[in-house]
């Protein structure tokens, strides 16, 4: 039996909830996955006060509020999407998360990101940033204001030269197996006025900052042939697969030269800094995040899941082109 | 699991397997030992802030007999709640004064069982922010080796400015839903029975090298409570003392939490209280002893310090090291005041689900999951009290504590008396209920019912506490005269506007034969 895969949402009745939502609906319906709303209510301790705080009477009425909140949850989700609801009590919401995820075995969790911000598109709250520094398996990020797609019709991988490209890899290869989607790998140069420098979404050694803007970035598309090429050697995907070397004055200037297309995700490995099958979000991922205007998908060093059973496509993947 | 989004369809909440540290509910179960449990205990009691607040109001009504009505004091507050712990075992699902109440005597006493404990801790937090405002400006005093920092506080437009800074922190946190860490507590509760055992060692010290300001012997005639003079200062005492072990009964009621629910709330309970006498007593004897009860300028019955009795007293007992002792009583009180922010927040939170107030305070933080508006309602009218009193009153601390005691008695009477007639078909069917669901919570109450009475009669006396008084009436008398008038005027209100709970709707009537 082929196993179904299913994404966590961190749901809270607020519109960041509603975000998280979308993006799981985007995601489940190009994957065919099912979702796992989940609303994480703070278990209480003995609060040490001179009166009792009625943990007790307050946790029945927080629960009842709880279950309100998840029907609405549930008729956010539309008909050809499976979800089911969970009210779970943890000591904090990230954790509350990432045990739901353990427990449901489930692939990723979709978190709403934006706080709101005006200037920045992602402004990380809390909850998101405490997943990015600790969840064992890929973080979906939804912009500020997101709303899913008919159909999620491009995946982009910010890919970087250091050690581990490879697992982000082997995570979209998984990710992108027999579907009908267009595959973009990108490469961030930063380029200052005295000299360039290639930024990757991993931090790097100053002495990458020597080189040339014009051999980082010969350096990056000779990078984005090998990338293509182990690619090819393994993937099944179906759609058109293209290259692209983004530079700019900034991380962000880089990101906003890049086209978006608002039916797109963007995924990202994360730092060295995590300990193995954890995220950590490194500064150029983090730095990425401010200009994005697409969801984000950040994917952990090793991905702690085996990789779905192989499906042995129908049809030869049609032949990709580099642009 | 699956689930088709027809509007109105339920929802499948449900829970993960109970493996991986999850539970379907939300107490913690079996998390906390006995010595966690006695932490507890202790922090909330908060010994440090209770002692600075309540020495010299005690002293100004019993005098040398402190140590004797301490120990009488906890006889009343013991008898409460053991009928408390028995409300908390047959009613798990609900836990305040509030519901208990109305339970057992209907929604008009169940309200006001509601508004004595919204009062007391609304007044409570006002004194502690009060405290923690003094400690503040004492603290960076002695930091900064100069005296004229510590003046500030008399400034009132200062104080109650430091105050509103206090206030909003607390709410703040309390509104984010953050806790105390354990790691935390057990610093604070360690750092301050430390300190306070110093503060006795170096008092008596003083006294045996004859530096004590004011040296009184010792006389085992200070723990016999029947010397004190006349009843009213009697009652005076104990209301102080009922203050001064509130929050000992939090303790009983950590049931599920506990390791083993059976014995540790007891016995931490027990150890809680044999800790805290043994502090309560060598405290007050040593400050008796170094300064006695005269109203010289650190005589204990100073009017000028009574409110906040170790900030007069730290500098000249521990000498250089005084600012321990304003670290230890500017973190206890500033740890309770965050924390007593969760009680009266929920209460009004279930006030307001049952109809008995207004929709809004029912309202809770999609983000944070915390009674939002009830929180920051709180905060408000705990910063209004203490600004208005500021304003009124000569010394603000002493007739804010005075007030607190007398609503203590009234909350914890009305609950007390709930327990006796809540449990009546059941009251003689054995020894044990018998004394615990009957004799005991109703001794607790009558005791609590005349202290309260005799202090409220007392009280008109214009002299009665920092001697401030409105047109000849003592100011404690009034503002416990306002505060329940006013509680009797918005009860009528809510009446009017949504009849639901005092129609009996929302949480009916019953006994224990009901269930």
């Amino acid at each position: 039996m082929t196993r179904v895969a299913n994404y966590v949402v961190a749901y809270e009745a607020t519109e960041r909830g509603n975000e998280a939502i979308e993006l799981g609906v985007a995601l489940a319906r190009l994957t065919a996955a099912e979702l796992r709303l989940c609303l994480i209510l703070p278990r209480s301790s003995a609060v040490p006060a001179k009166v009792p705080s009625s943990t007790a009477d307050f946790d029945s009425l927080l629960e009842e509020q709880g279950r309100e909140w998840l029907a609405g949850a549930a008729a956010r989700v539309p008909a050809d999407v499976t979800a089911s609801t969970h009210l779970l009590w943890a000591d904090s919401t990230s954790e509350g998360l990432i045990e739901a995820a353990k427990n449901f075995d489930a692939d990723r969790i979709v978190v709403g990101a934006a706080r709101g911000g005006i200037l920045n598109r992602f402004s990380i709250g809390s909850v998101a940033n405490a997943l990015l520094h600790a969840s064992p398996v890929p973080v979906a990020l939804a912009p500020h204001g997101y709303r899913a797609p008919a159909a999620l019709t491009r995946i982009t991988c910010a890919i970087g030269t250091r050690p581990g490209w490879e697992a982000l890899l082997d995570s979209m290869i998984a990710l992108s197996n027999g579907l009908s989607v267009d595959l973009r790998f990108v490469t961030l140069v930063e380029v200052d006025a005295a000299h360039g420098r290639p930024a990757h979404p991993k931090p790097h050694p100053p002495q990458a900052g020597h080189d040339h803007a014009g051999s980082a970035h010969a350096g990056s598309a000779a990078h984005l042939v090998a990338v293509l090429d182990y690619f090819r050697a393994k993937s099944t995907a179906r759609g058109t697969v293209k290259t692209e070397v983004a530079t700019g004055s900034s991380v962000e200037a880089a990101v906003e030269a890049l086209g978006w297309d608002p039916s797109e995700v963007v995924f990202v490995g994360s730092s060295r800094l995590a300990r193995p099958s954890t995220i950590f979000l490194g500064i150029t991922a983090n730095r990425m995040l401010h200009a994005l205007p697409v969801p984000l998908v950040v994917v952990p060093n090793t991905h702690p899941h085996p990789a779905p059973p192989t499906r042995i496509p129908p049809t030869p993947a049609p032949p990709a082109r580099t642009h | 699991m699956a689930h088709t989004p027809s509007p109105g369809s339920t929802p499948d909440t449900s829970s993960l397997p109970a493996a991986g540290g999850l539970s379907a509910k939300g107490l913690r179960a079996g998390s906390i030992g006995l010595l966690g449990a006695t932490v507890i205990g202790i922090s909330c009691i908060a010994p440090a802030y209770t002692l600075t607040a309540s020495l010299g109001p005690t002293v100004a009504a019993v005098g040398t007999q402190m140590p004797g009505i301490f120990l009488v004091g906890f006889i009343p507050m013991l008898l409460v709640a053991l009928g408390y712990r028995e409300l908390n075992n047959a009613m798990p699902d609900s836990g305040t004064s509030f519901t208990w109440a109305t339970r057992a005597f209907g929604p008009w006493i169940g309200w006001m069982g509601g508004w004595g404990l919204i009062v007391a801790t609304v007044v409570v937090l006002s004194n502690l922010a009060g405290v923690a405002v003094d400690f503040l400006y004492l603290a960076l005093a002695q930091l900064f080796n100069n005296p004229g920092l510590a003046d500030l506080t008399n400034n009132v437009v200062i104080n109650v400015v430091t105050c509103l800074v206090f206030m909003a922190l607390a709410c703040y946190v309390s509104y984010r839903g953050m806790e105390t860490t354990k790691a935390v507590q057990y610093v604070l509760v360690a750092f301050q029975l430390l300190v306070l055992v110093w503060f006795s060692v170096a008092a008596l010290v003083a006294f045996g090298n004859g530096s004590a300001f004011d040296e009184l012997a010792f006389s085992p005639n200070w723990f016999n409570p029947f010397l004190v003079p006349d009843f009213s200062a009697f009652a005076a005492g104990v209301s102080l003392s009922i203050f001064i072990f509130w929050g000992w009964d939090v303790t009983l009621t950590m049931n599920e939490e506990t390791k083993n629910p059976k014995t540790t709330p007891g016995r931490a309970a027990t150890l809680t209280v044999v800790i805290i006498f043994a502090l309560y007593i060598l405290v007050a004897i040593s400050a008796l002893m170094f300064s006695g009860i005269g109203t010289g300028e650190l005589g204990l019955g100073n009017e000028e310090i009574q409110g906040n009795v170790f900030a007069a007293l730290a500098g000249p007992v521990m000498g250089p090291f005084a600012i321990l002792l304003s670290l230890a009583v500017l973190s206890s009180s500033a740890a309770s005041l965050q924390s007593t922010f969760v009680g009266p927040a929920r209460t009004m939170l279930a006030m307001g689900h049952y109809k008995a107030f207004p929709n809004r305070f029912a309202t809770i933080s999609p983000r944070f999951k915390s009674p939002g508006f009830a929180t920051i309602m709180a905060a408000i009218v705990a910063w209004g009290f203490y600004a208005v009193l500021r304003v009124l009153s000569t010394d603000v601390l002493t007739d804010t504590i005075l007030t607190l005691g007398m609503m203590i008695c009234f909350y914890y009477g009305v609950t007390a008396f709930a327990c006796v007639w809540y449990f009546r078909a059941e009251a003689f069917r054995s020894a044990r209920s018998f004394l615990l669901k009957f004799l005991a919570p109703l001794v607790g109450g009558v005791i609590l019912s005349v202290i309260f009475v005799t202090t409220l009669i007392d009280s008109m006396n214009p002299e009665y506490g920092s001697g401030s008084n409105i047109g000849g009436l003592g100011l404690v008398f009034v503002l416990a005269m306002v505060l329940f008038i006013a509680g009797v005027v918005l009860m009528l209100l809510q009446r009017r506007a949504n009849p639901a709970f005092f129609q009996g709707k929302t949480l009916t009537k019953g006994s224990s034969k009901d269930l």
